[in-house]
């Protein structure tokens, strides 16, 4: 009878002979050992050591954005990372044939290997992104990443093409343009420079075009909201344009102001000495008011601009005055009034409670709650403009205006100027690198060349916005920005919680309740995201265990709309691989360093 | 919920009986410490008043007891006399300032130390200062601040501090029934309990004060009694402000390195017998001052960078003792000792840099799972290269006064990296992780993550060099030295010097300069003692490639 012993294991020197053997005899062998070495490990370690403090440095001077693109996330880095998974892979295949005092040391450096391919699995088939959710509004399906991509539109078959593409972290330049190809076309795309503050100007040129007409450019400044710009307006054959001034009033530009009529009002004021007075009226306010002196003797009218006016009660009784460009009645007295079988009487002749009743008839005035509106027309010749400042269709102020005139808004601290005006002319809006001061949107500038050289003009390509390049007759349309992600499901906000500190307004936490849609069953979960504590769709235990998981983390809030927050989302399949290559190197290390196999006796009797 | 555990109440009846014998009180001011068992609101938690009354004194002078024309005031008796005779403070010298660059912008008297509200108030100088600084924090995009803005801005914190206790506002002793997070009241002027209060400390009689106070305190007491805090955690917060067990433990830890040191010269045996058990005392003192926090703040004690010193030094200590209950050698407390000694004496000396006090945590920080498995195993990965660091000295000491160091004394310093290493790695991960659920990804290149495995590497250099026969002991000695610049990078440098990043919860400023000289001392010290080795293995014979007994070579 025979037992099965297993083979005696290796001596050192049995293993030294049979690695110099192994070798000498195969090529395979001889690139194992050396791409395995303990000098490319040396090697390895020192430089992704140096590498990754120097980049820490770079990032405190510069930005993290730059210090990602030039070095985690640079090419060289991903290489260098990439041949120290070949190291440690060779490492292992070197102490082959494998005994039992190996384990941890397999253990861990399999574990490095399969954390860096979890890695690349999260960032190539992955994405993090965020996500603003607001209480009041409806579910959202889309998740906006943060990878910057160019968007563009094929010239042949109108197809979209996603183009990975961060103008700011390479920043194009004349020197070093970046050359993209355009699908199904053999024009190029150049971009030849960058700039972090684009902004968008609008000025006037004359123009020569039959359907050009007179037009003016106006400034508009306000010390609180820091602004300054030019709005340019011009008639387009014989057209006027409307148009939206930050929500907060319309302007429009037109061939003639239109005439906007005086209206009338009609309202009866009851005034009281003691007490504040009762208006009814039709029509709009007159803006006029009055007040009763506590015996009842003088009447006192305000006109709309404030001046104001005394008279004896007794001497203007049923007599009209005129306050303002109103005509005012005084129609009853009471010295002690009060409300008698529903009617005004007075129970005394004392002036213990003194009224009077007046009626006034005049021109209406504009509210102060209404949106303004300011209609500019041309003046004949192109000189200037006319204009009108109405709220409520009435009219505040009118007046004309010519280069380095003031224009009264009214609108908060808005002040506006005209700056030029032409008799034929067209509004032009162009995008350029604002002054560094002003906060503007970053893009790159961009022109199509085609393969003989010929380029067409060139444009500034803000991020958010779609432009137009052309060339010849080929046509491009491109948008610049991050990249949107779809979702398989909705997800919505149902409240948002910020609790405090005890006694103070510091937040303790942050709590947002979500539900999520699936977007082909209706199926529908809640979720809560607080600070440590993300939600999640599916959400399920194989979900996430293994990163196939959108995963929503609290990460930003707005103290001033408490309706309001910020999550950031992860979908990450390399997390299966993340962790458990955590776990072999946390074990593996620990076998190392504190598990000795037992000696095998044999291994000691054959040395 | 969890019982409250027996020790505590054990604790404070030992810690009581130490704060009788340190009370004093100067003669001719009033006796307030009857004000000090009060719990106040303040900074999101409720603490005892006396607690209250020194983060108050430190946060205005940067000290917890002031002298103020000649008489020594604690901090109690100071703010109590603030709030109960407001008028004249306004110019007495109170607020520090001690910027330099700050003295000469407000056109101050550059050697005087301390300013009154008055003198800070009514300088156009200051005033245009701290108006620069405001606009500076509305400019920056995350609204922090640096160089001189910072520092205006610190002394704007304290003016403003200052006058919260001149009109009372800080005061807040009222129990809120209305919930556990509701803000708490100060007391009416008009309350006759105030009153007292007040007519006795005018009088100076400090017995009606203490009868004043009593009341005060039952009446208090007695309001939205579900609001208040556990009458176990006053006293024992009271006790550990007075006890300073982390004093008398670097105390004690420096005796026991003065008798390991002394005796090793002779008298071998007792003297590290009682070497021993002046580390352990030292040590359970620290473990006192610890289990204290945690108690008071419910939470592991590794929030701050002062929290973290003395959890470093607490590891390092931990460390030694379970090698020397192992291999009976005295190296590794003579390690441990001056590295704890000198972080504890840091961390004691350095009230304005490194904060003491105990604070609510950010929300991020709000995870006591994560916080005592990453933070802690992070910090005691620092422990253990901290303890590597103490042996690595030794062993080049030895060097450089020309003894060849055992064997033994380089394994030593081996075993513990494998500790340090592996804490490290596991601890480097676990923050993997915990980002992964609080921030939404498991790793991306953040400061402190990066230092963390910079650190790694650099220790892991190390090791592998030493695998590939690159260096032997003495290279792993210089190494444990040299390595350890990567873990006060990752540790200080990455909040006190890079500023950048999302543990931006404990960023701190100051200190550079020290942080560099010592990095510059080590430096130079490895130089010294390879320039020395240098020599001496010249003279006796061929380098000594591996003199250790070989730890286990994966081969």
């Amino acid at each position: 009878m025979t037992t099965l012993t297993p083979p005696p294991p290796l001596t050192a020197a049995a293993r030294k002979r049979l690695v110099e053997e192994r070798k000498r005899r195969s090529l395979a062998w001889r690139v194992i050992h050396a791409l395995g070495s303990l000098q490319l490990a040396l090697v390895l370690l020192a430089t992704i050591t140096i590498a990754i403090g120097a980049a820490t440095f770079y990032e405190s001077a510069v930005s993290t954005k730059f210090a990602q693109a030039h070095f985690y996330k640079a090419p060289w880095f991903i290489a260098w990372l990439g041949l120290l998974c070949v190291n440690l892979f060779c490492v292992t295949l070197t102490r082959w044939p494998w005994q039992k005092k190996h384990t941890g040391f397999i253990v861990t450096h399999y574990g490095i290997i399969l954390l860096l391919i979890g890695a690349v699995v999260g960032s190539k088939m992955g994405f993090e992104g965020n996500v603003t959710l607001h209480t009041d509004k409806p579910p959202v399906n889309r998740i906006t990443t943060s990878h910057s991509v160019l968007q563009v539109e094929s010239p042949s078959d109108g197809a979209v093409y996603l183009i990975p593409f961060d103008a700011e972290t390479a920043q194009p330049s004349e020197k070093r343009p970046r050359i993209l190809d355009i699908p199904g076309s053999s024009t190029k795309l150049v971009a030849t420079g960058f700039s972090h503050n684009l902004l968008e100007s609008e000025s006037l040129e004359s123009s020569a075009a039959p359907e050009a007409g007179p037009g003016a450019a106006i400034r508009f400044a306000s010390a609180t909201a820091a602004q300054d710009l030019s709005m340019a307006f011009a008639l387009n054959a014989g057209e006027g344009s409307e148009r939206d001034f930050f929500g907060l009033a319309r302007i429009a530009f037109l061939p003639e102001l239109p005439a906007r009529e005086t209206r009338m009002a009609n309202e009866s004021q009851m005034i009281f000495a003691r007490f504040a007075p009762v208006v009814q009226g039709d029509g709009g306010s007159t803006g006029v008011s009055f007040s009763l002196s506590s015996d009842g003797q003088k009447v006192t009218a305000t006109a709309p601009d404030g001046s104001s006016a005394t008279y004896l009660r007794s001497e203007i009784t049923d007599d009209p005055i005129q306050v303002g460009g109103a005509t005012a009645t005084l129609r009853e007295y009471w010295p002690d009034f009060q409300i008698i079988d529903g009617r005004p009487a007075t129970i005394s002749p004392l002036p213990n409670n003194p009224a009077i009743l007046v009626t006034v008839t005049g021109p209406a005035q504009a509210g102060t709650t209404g949106q303004p509106l300011l209609e500019m027309a041309p003046l004949p010749r192109g000189t200037g403009i006319r204009y009108q400042l109405s709220r409520d269709g009435i009219i505040y102020a009118s007046g004309e205006g010519e280069p380095a005139g003031a224009i009264p808004l009214e609108w908060a601290d808005w002040t506006a100027e005209v700056t030029t005006a032409m008799p034929r002319a067209a509004a032009v809006t162009t995008v350029s690198p604002g002054p560094e001061s002003v906060e503007g949107v970053p893009g790159f500038f961009a022109q199509l060349r085609a393969p003989d050289g010929t380029a067409g003009p060139g444009k500034w390509i803000r991020s958010g916005s779609i432009e137009t390049l052309a060339l010849d007759l080929t046509v491009v349309r491109l948008g610049y920005g991050l990249e949107v992600r779809p979702v398989p499901f909705q997800i919505a906000l149902k409240s948002f919680e910020v609790p405090r500190l005890e006694g103070t307004e510091t937040p303790a936490n942050f709590i947002a309740t979500v539900e999520f849609t699936e977007t082909a069953t209706g199926a529908t979960k809640g979720g809560v995201a607080r600070m440590n504590h993300p939600a999640s769709w599916p959400g399920d235990l194989f979900a996430n265990l293994t990163g196939i998981n959108y995963k929503f983390s609290q990460a930003e809030w707005n103290p001033q709309d408490l309706g309001e927050t910020t999550l950031q989302v992860l979908y990450d399949p390399g997390w299966l691989l993340k962790w458990v290559g955590s776990l072999a190197i946390c074990v593996g290390i620990f076998i190392m360093f504190y598990i000795r196999p037992k000696r095998d006796p044999r291994e000691t009797a054959t040395s | 919920m969890i019982p409250i555990p027996s020790f505590p109440r054990h604790a404070v009846g030992l810690l009581a009986a130490a704060l009788l014998l340190s009370a004093s009180i100067p003669a001719g001011a009033v006796d307030t410490t009857a004000l000090d068992p009060i719990p106040i609101q303040e900074g999101g938690r409720k603490k005892p008043y006396l607690v209250f009354a020194n983060e108050a004194l430190l946060a205005l002078t940067g000290k917890t007891s002031l002298t103020v024309e000649g008489k020594k005031m604690t901090a109690s008796q100071l703010v109590t006399s603030i709030w109960m005779e407001p008028a004249g403070w306004d110019a007495v010298p109170l607020i520090l300032v001690n910027n330099l660059e700050v003295k000469k912008q407000a056109g101050f008297d550059e050697t005087q130390k301390f300013f009154s509200h008055n003198e800070l108030a009514s300088s156009p100088g200051f005033l245009a200062a701290l108006q620069r600084a405001e606009a500076a924090r509305k400019a920056a995009r995350d609204g922090r601040l640096t160089g001189i803005d910072k520092q205006v801005a610190d002394i704007g914190l304290r003016l403003g501090e200052y006058e919260g206790l001149r009109n009372g506002s800080l005061f807040r002793i009222v129990p809120n029934p209305d919930g556990e997070t509701a803000p708490w009241m100060t007391l009416d002027p008009a309350d006759p309990l105030f009153q007292n209060l007040k007519t006795a400390f005018t009088s100076g009689d400090s017995a009606a004060f203490t009868t004043a106070a009593e009341a005060l305190r039952t009446a208090l007491a007695a309001q939205a009694p579900q609001f208040q805090p556990p009458a176990w955690r006053i006293s024992l917060e009271n006790a550990y402000q007075h006890f300073h067990p982390f004093r008398l433990a670097w105390i004690v830890y420096l005796a026991a390195g003065i008798v390991l040191a002394v005796t090793s010269l002779r008298g071998r045996a007792a003297g590290y017998t009682i070497g021993w058990v002046l580390a352990g005392l030292g040590f359970a003192l620290q473990v006192s001052g610890l289990v204290a926090r945690i108690l008071i703040a419910g939470r592991p004690p590794v929030t701050n960078m002062y929290e973290s010193i003395i959890w470093v030094a607490f590891g390092t200590v931990l460390f030694a003792l379970i090698f020397e209950a192992i291999f009976r050698s005295r190296y590794f407390l003579l390690g441990a000792i001056p590295v704890a000694v000198v972080s504890l004496i840091l961390a004691d000396s350095q009230p304005t840099a490194l904060d003491s006090s105990i604070q609510p945590l950010v929300p991020v920080l709000q995870s006591n799972f994560w916080l005592s498995t990453h933070v802690t195993t992070i910090t005691l990965s620092y422990a253990a290269f901290a303890l590597a660091l103490g042996v690595g000295h030794i062993a080049l000491g030895k060097v450089i006064l020309g003894k060849k160091p055992s064997p033994a004394l380089y394994n030593y310093i081996y075993r513990t990296l494998q500790v340090g290493v592996l804490l490290l790695a596991v601890g480097t991960i676990l923050g993997g992780v915990w980002a992964n659920y609080s921030w939404g990804r498991f790793w991306d290149w953040d400061p402190k993550e990066t230092w963390a495995l910079a650190a790694l590497l650099a220790y892991l250099f190390l090791l592998h060099g030493r695998l590939a026969g690159r260096w032997g002991g003495f290279g792993l000695a210089v190494g444990a030295i040299l390595a350890f610049q990567t873990i006060i990078m990752a540790w200080y440098g990455v909040n006190f010097v890079l500023g950048v990043g999302l543990h931006s919860y404990g960023f701190g400023s100051g200190g550079f300069g020290y942080a560099l000289g010592f990095v510059i001392l080590e430096v130079a010290f490895t130089a010294v003692a390879f320039v020395r080795h240098r020599s001496l293995t010249r003279h006796s014979g061929p380098p000594n490639q591996s003199p250790t007994s070989a730890p286990e070579l994966v081969s």
